[in-house]
């Protein structure tokens, strides 16, 4: 049986990959937007 | 416990004796009443997120939720997929920095405050400010006791010591240092936090034989289920319960949307966007929100599946059993028995941040409320330092007053029902209220009342969890909930926030019909 890491469940696994996901794109998003929003651009 | 009570001691007094020091730098720069309720608007980003964070995360997030998870199996990862995905990406990026803007823009100091002031409508500070006071104390009063209970066992002293003193502490870096205070000391405690969780996921994988070799040992339980949860539709520890089984609905509406949806309009939580002097430092807090919380429910809902692995192989009983059938029991029993000594001080001195983080940020959320948007609403005093001082030591005796009167049955539920109750009342309104340019104020007085009221309505008398233990229908009606399954198990949230939304909408739709005809 497929299984990731040992967890066969495909709801279960999907649910550590978003997790995982979500907090790898609040990293980039952080990188990308870290000099946005300061007084200089106005924002 | 092998460790020694002595070294204990020492590296309690230690922690708090850091905690003061915070407490006592934050009560150095308070020097406005600016300072005192949104840290002067100036805060650093990662200050901004790991305070963010340790509020958001109780004792209750790490050890209840935690023995949940060990009863109910790692389905509750999706709690964690909301926590990081609704509670950090979409409260930062799309509610953090309008809240900021308009908390600026309106010189708004508190989020009753900030509601009054987005909508042009005072008496919507008076109703979101009472909403806060009759709600936030149940839930205070929970992480008052789940902190004290666990300093009793711990530390070996009696239970009403515990709650005095854990609150005393507490209260003493809140009403004098205020949100500057409440930060830094958040911060230092999401710092413990972080380490402790770290340390526990890896020690977990190594007691359990690795990670791949731990979930594969816990699929392998399935077999084990209990006959009664077998029954309600769970599958095993590391499946997804049954489609619309009764298991199901608790775990995906109460667990996963009612607390993961939940955490958007809480005001402690909301009130942190408006200490950021920039977007750019919401920007950079996401960066470090993101990750701090998937280390701590994360981790918490993994170890604490994972904890039936550990003591089928040891005691030969699935986790609950071995904790006596208290779910609560589950994560201390497992750290005392699994984790080298050292760790279980430093788990100790994690869960005491978990702790005082939360109940810093309630203290002071429920004295500017009181001060700022009930008694003092409209006058000179709402801005005094001094009044908003005695504000936090009046809900601190009260949240102490309720944590020593309420029964265990509701204080268990309380999470879940201030969150339930917050989004319910606030989100639409909230949500409407800082990206529209012209917000329908009656549309948010009737959102907040149609809101509470019928999360209100639901709790009391078709939510089985909550309807049992107060047990109003049950006088009233003569049974304990007057509807049947599945609406008993349905979290009131699923309930009322669609109809507290929908009420909103109607009325902004109307508000913007009523616009053009003018402009016509």
């Amino acid at each position: 049986m497929f299984s990731v890491f040992g967890i066969t469940d495909p709801a279960i696994w999907m649910g550590y990959a978003l997790s995982i996901g979500f907090a790898i794109t609040c990293i980039i998003y952080g990188l990308i937007n870290w000099n946005r929003g300061g007084r200089e651009d106005g924002s | 416990m092998a460790v020694d009570p002595v070294f204990t001691i020492v590296l309690v007094l230690v922690y708090v004796a850091a905690t003061l020091v915070l407490g006592y730098l934050g009560y150095k720069r308070t020097i406005h009443a600016e300072d005192y309720l949104l840290a002067g608007r100036d805060s650093h980003p990662v200050i901004i997120a790991l305070s963010y964070g340790a509020a958001f995360i109780s004792t209750s997030a790490i050890v209840g939720f935690g023995g949940v998870a060990a009863n109910l199996g790692m389905g509750l990862i999706w709690l964690t997929v909301f926590n990081i995905g609704v509670g950090i990406l979409l409260a930062f990026v799309i509610f953090g920095k309008k809240t900021r803007e308009k908390g600026a823009e309106t010189g708004a100091v508190t989020f009753p405050d900030l509601m009054g002031k987005i909508f042009h409508a005072p008496k919507l500070q008076l109703i979101s400010g009472t909403i806060i006071l009759l709600g936030m104390p149940l839930y205070t009063a929970a992480v008052l006791i789940g902190g004290a209970r666990f300093i009793e066992t711990t530390l070996n002293i009696s239970y009403t010591t515990a709650l005095i003193g854990f609150a005393v502490i507490v209260a003493i870096y809140v009403i004098y240092g205020g949100l500057i205070a409440v930060m830094y000391t958040d911060a230092f405690q999401g710092a413990i936090m972080l380490t402790g969780m770290t340390l526990l996921l890896v020690l977990t994988y190594i007691a359990v034989g690795g990670v791949s070799a731990g979930h594969s040992a816990l699929n392998a339980m399935s077999g084990l289920v209990p006959e009664a949860l077998a029954g309600q539709g769970m599958t095993g520890w590391a499946s997804m319960p049954e489609l619309g089984s009764p298991i199901w609905f608790t775990l995906v509406t109460t667990l996963v949307l009612g607390v993961g949806i939940g955490v958007l309009a809480q005001p402690q939580l909301v009130v942190r966007f408006m200490t950021a002097k920039e977007n750019r430092a919401l920007n950079r807090a996401v960066l470090v929100g993101g990750p701090f919380i998937l280390m701590m429910t994360g981790v918490a809902f993994t170890v604490g599946a994972l904890t039936n692995v550990y003591f089928y192989e040891h005691m030969g009983k699935i986790a609950v059993d071995a904790a006596g059938g208290n779910v609560d029991s589950v994560i201390p029993l497992y750290i005392n028995m699994a984790m080298p000594d050292l760790f279980v001080i430093i788990f100790m001195l994690t869960l005491l941040s978990a702790a005082m983080s939360t109940l810093s940020s309630l203290f002071h959320t429920m004295g500017t409320a009181l001060v700022c948007d009930l008694w003092g609403r409209g006058h000179k005093c709402a801005m005094s330092l001094k009044a908003n001082q005695v504000g936090c030591i009046v809900m601190m005796i009260i949240s102490l007053v309720l944590a020593l009167a309420m029964p265990a049955g509701i204080i268990a539920r309380a999470t879940a029902m201030f969150m339930g109750l917050c989004a319910s009342a606030f989100l639409p309104a909230f949500s409407v209220g800082v990206y529209s340019k012209n917000p329908s104020k009656n549309g948010a007085v009737a959102s907040m009342i149609t809101g509470a009221s019928i999360w209100l309505f639901y709790t009391v008398f078709v939510h089985t969890a909550e309807a049992k233990v107060l047990g109003i229908s049950q006088l009233l009606t003569g049974s304990v909930t007057i509807l049947g399954a599945p609406w008993t198990v349905i979290d009131p949230l699923i309930i009322a926030l669609p109809i507290s939304a929908i009420v909103m909408i109607i009325f902004q739709l109307s508000n913007r019909v009523a616009g053009v005809r003018c402009q016509g």
